[in-house]
């Protein structure tokens, strides 16, 4: 027992390495925020695209199905090294822009940029079917009245159902975030310094797994909050649900 | 002012309306009865195109909406024929106001304090001044009706079209809502109603058809078609009802 406790809960070890584990932490905060609002905004385009009615529209439609299926279908990590191994050589051989190829915005190395554009393909996607659900999930009559009142297909999306959708599928969404905040330790690959690479450093500097285990607790201080936050969203819908069913 | 000529539907293998005929003049009440399944509802929806027909011609104040050139057709439609609906489809996210003032606002450029001046005169007219700022889920069946009914007037229609609006209302709160309609029709208002209530009807409407299996099988004043049907289907379904 000791022996657990000295090689997971060394306090002296964790006191000590404090704070290059929350530089790390931070790191990972800042993945997760610029992630986290790019890919629920561009999973937002995506579900738009999506369901763009008339034939004429179906190519637009095929493609972003396509591109969702890809990258709900292949792992976060692939796309990273996809990203992280070639874009530089596209940047110098001016395939791409630089700024995209060898990404230096705000002093960020680029393996940063490359977890956040990684982040944002991946969980766009995903994010993308979360939004799809709540506008499947809006009734039919509320699209036929705007469109009655005389609102095009677009000002119907924009003001009567994306609204609603959005409100609705904010625990999902939420959810998602928890996910991608987990997930932005895979740019750890890309040589860069989140948490639990800091974690890793400690590691094998001690052979001691007490920094890991500090990473570990800083996340649950962000990702229990979170859930909880989810939870008492849903009973809130839930009890919203409950009372228009009922009637007034 | 609204003529249909030669209207047929077809959902797959269902052919839902079989060759509709109707006109309606200017400021006239036309109200529409028949069996559930005979395409009522299908009727008015294709007069506002939310379901465009696939065959014949409808004419809307002389110009064709339906074939060739429909993207106009379809806005040309929208902002002079107004709907409303059997399940109200109020926007729950907006108060009654903020539903009244919204498809103005997006839609006919007006501004926000032009559209909300003008939802608050339309509330009031149909006796909803104290609920304005309310959510649909705080509103009756009967009040979110009529909020419904402002929502559709505010944008200034030649034609309203009522799909069976009392339908899901408890009994007590249908008549507020035939109410306003009885107004709207007295200030000349050219209505297409499909209903059950046939007491409105006989009162209000200036035409009765009576429809069943995709065909109009009857039409004609009330008087006629509601007290004295010619044909044994209208007798057989009002029989049915007159029943209760």
């Amino acid at each position: 027992m000791d022996v657990i406790l000295e090689q997971y809960f060394d306090i002296s070890l964790i006191i000590d390495e404090f704070d290059p584990v929350l530089d790390g932490f931070v790191q990972t905060i800042l993945l997760s925020v610029f992630g986290g609002v790019l890919s629920l905004l561009w999973g937002l385009v995506l579900a738009v695209l999506r369901q763009l009615p008339g034939r004429a529209l179906a190519p637009v439609r095929g493609l972003t199905i396509a591109y969702i299926d890809t990258f709900r279908g292949i792992p976060l990590l692939l796309v990273l090294l996809l990203i992280s191994g070639s874009f530089g050589a596209l940047a110098l051989e001016g395939v791409i822009p630089r700024d995209i190829g060898i990404p230096t915005f705000f002093g960020k190395p680029d393996p940063f940029w490359y977890g956040v554009m990684g982040l944002t393909i991946t969980y766009g996607a995903y994010m993308a079917e979360v939004y799809r659900a709540g506008i499947e999930a809006i009734p039919g009559g509320q699209m036929e009245a705007a469109r009655s009142l005389g609102m095009t297909h677009g000002q119907a999306m924009r003001y009567v159902i994306v609204p609603q959708a959005v409100r609705t599928v904010i625990p999902p969404l939420l959810n998602d975030f928890i996910a991608l905040m987990k997930d932005t330790s895979l740019v750890s690959v890309l040589g860069f310094v989140e948490v639990v690479q800091a974690g890793r450093d400690v590691q094998s500097e001690f052979f001691n797994s007490s920094a890991l285990t500090l990473g570990a607790l800083m996340f649950l201080v962000v990702t229990i909050p979170l859930a909880r936050a989810v939870d008492r969203m849903i009973a809130g819908q839930q009890a919203r649900y409950q009372r228009a069913q009922a009637g007034p | 002012m609204l003529k249909l000529e030669g209207i047929h539907k077809r959902f797959g293998t269902l052919h839902v309306l079989r060759g509709i005929d109707l006109e309606v003049a200017r400021g006239a009440v036309h109200c529409v009865i028949g069996p559930s399944g005979s395409g009522k509802s299908t009727l008015l929806r294709c007069i506002n195109l939310l379901e465009p027909p696939d065959e014949g011609r409808i004419l809307l104040e002389g110009k064709e909406i339906t074939g060739k050139g429909s993207r106009d057709g379809v806005n040309f439609v929208r902002r002079r024929v107004g709907m409303v609906f059997q399940q109200f489809n109020l926007f729950p996210d907006r108060t009654a106001i903020g539903n009244v003032s919204l498809a103005q606002e997006t839609v006919l450029d007006r501004s926000a304090a032009e559209a909300r001046a003008k939802a608050e005169a339309l509330l009031q007219r149909v006796g909803l001044a104290d609920k304005v700022d309310e959510y649909p889920e705080r509103l009756s069946g009967g009040q979110q009706q009529r909020v419904a009914i402002a929502r559709a007037l505010a944008m200034d229609p030649h034609v309203m079209l009522f799909d069976e609006v009392t339908s899901a209302l408890d009994p007590e709160l249908i008549k507020e809502v035939l109410d306003v309609m009885r107004q709207l029709a007295s200030e000349g208002m050219t209505m297409i109603v499909v209903t059950h209530e046939m007491g409105f009807a006989r009162d209000v409407a200036d035409g009765v058809a009576f429809m069943d299996e995709g065909l109009v099988v009857e039409e004609g004043p009330p008087a006629e078609v509601l007290d004295a049907p010619k044909n044994e289907r209208t007798k057989g379904f009002l029989g049915l009802l007159l029943e209760h």
